[in-house]
């Protein structure tokens, strides 16, 4: 009995991570990623996801079947329900749109570094394609590339053409964009789109995460997200007992 | 049967934030007082603030126009009010009127925003207004399409006489 009832609330805690935490997870990262705050007067700027951003998204989209982080016929397939797969499906657009918001939130808006950043972000993915991959170590490799990117935008960029910034950074950025023949022009934003960008990829991640988690209970996640009939119900408990042993 | 109502409430929920999301995109607020304003646009429940307004009407009689205007501003932030927008119309029209020349500029801002009122509403826009010689919108528009255009009665030096609408 005791089983059971730890099996039924194992399925339903995992049909609210998978239908409505997860969904709502990547839609506030596709809300927050292209979110920017003006310096001048703190007015909200909303940057909608670049071409190439897009493009960085499907590479990324690719690479998690490819490392297993997504099981295509786990979320779409023919012998499930039709609610079933256009949640599935509906998730799948709102990851999409979460990793090219991702990205958007840390490629710096304009100029040279704009597509220096893209060109490194594209040659990683394209080299990621030819690698062997799992998806603990896929979610991993993100997160070092997207902490690369913050670092270097809202940090180090940031710094450098901050207004209220020190003569050395002043000098630094003057040197850098006379160099680059002010191509490294940048934008200057509130600090706050820092604090912003950092808890969009926290979510992004902790997203991924859970996608990874509600996975890896792939023995019974096919009986988990369908609706177990009466006669399934002791062997979902058995299978339940299986996979905690 | 519990499934089920997760699987609708997750689908429901996820479309109608989809859908927030493509709102607050091409509406591009720039406050969250505007994306308060934009909601009640969307749902038809927008109400200017009448006492606000009646302000601006009381700066504008005593030809404070661009107080009047702030008071407009901040009465209508949506700029979706066609009456509002036609009075700060005549305001710009008041204040660009010169008895030698018209501020061009001012009336190129009138235009847009008599322009813009006219869009808003589908019936005859009137200012039901004693204190205004021009009684609608129509011939404020007018008036100051009138005053940008360059002609030789410019050069009448008769057209000191005239006098302000």
């Amino acid at each position: 009995m005791n089983e059971q009832s730890n099996a039924t609330y194992r399925y339903r805690n995992l049909a609210w991570l998978r239908y409505l935490v997860l969904p709502v997870m990547l839609l506030t990262v596709a809300l927050l990623g292209g979110l920017r705050v003006n310096s001048d007067g703190g007015a909200f700027m909303f940057i909608p996801p670049p071409l190439v951003t897009l493009m960085l998204a499907a590479l990324l989209l690719l690479l998690f079947v490819r490392g297993g982080l997504i099981k295509p016929r786990a979320w779409v397939d023919y012998h499930q329900s039709p609610l079933t797969n256009a949640n599935g499906i509906s998730t799948l657009i709102a990851l999409f749109f979460a990793s090219a918001q991702a990205f958007n939130s840390v490629l710096p808006e304009r100029g040279l570094l704009h597509w220096l950043f893209s060109f490194f972000f594209l040659w990683t993915l394209w080299n990621n394609q030819f690698s062997a991959f799992d998806a603990r170590r896929l979610v991993r490799s993100l997160v070092v590339l997207f902490g690369t990117a913050f670092v270097l935008k809202h940090l180090l960029v940031a710094s450098l053409y901050e207004p209220e910034g020190g003569w050395l950074k002043r000098i630094a950025g003057s040197l850098a964009q006379g160099i680059t023949l002010g191509t490294l022009d940048a934008p200057t934003f509130s600090p706050a789109t820092g604090y912003i960008s950092f808890f969009t990829l926290a979510l992004y991640i902790s997203a991924l995460l859970l996608i990874m988690l509600t996975d890896e209970t792939e023995p019974d996640r096919q009986v988990a997200l369908t609706t177990p009939t009466e006669n399934e119900k002791p062997e979902l408990a058995k299978l339940n007992a299986v996979s905690r042993s | 049967m519990r499934h089920r109502f997760i699987q609708i409430s997750g689908l429901a929920l996820s479309l109608a934030y989809a859908i927030l999301i493509v709102w607050i995109y091409a509406t591009e607020p720039r406050t969250f007082r505007e994306v308060a304003t934009g909601a009640q646009l969307a749902a038809g429940t927008y109400q200017i603030d009448q006492e606000r307004f009646q302000a601006g009407l009381a700066l504008f009689r005593r030809d404070q126009f661009r107080a009047a205007r702030e008071e407009w501003q901040r009465a209508d932030p949506a700029q979706n009010d066609a009456l509002t927008q036609s009075y700060v119309a005549y305001s710009f029209y008041r204040e660009g009127w010169g008895r030698v020349y018209n501020d061009d500029d001012l009336f190129k801002q009138g235009l847009e925003k008599v322009n813009r009122a006219l869009t808003l509403t589908s019936q005859p826009l009137t200012f039901n207004d004693t204190n205004l010689e021009m009684q609608t919108a129509a011939e404020l528009k007018s008036e100051l399409e009138q005053g940008r255009e360059r002609n030789w009665s410019d050069v009448n030096p008769l057209k000191v006489f005239r006098k302000r609408k």
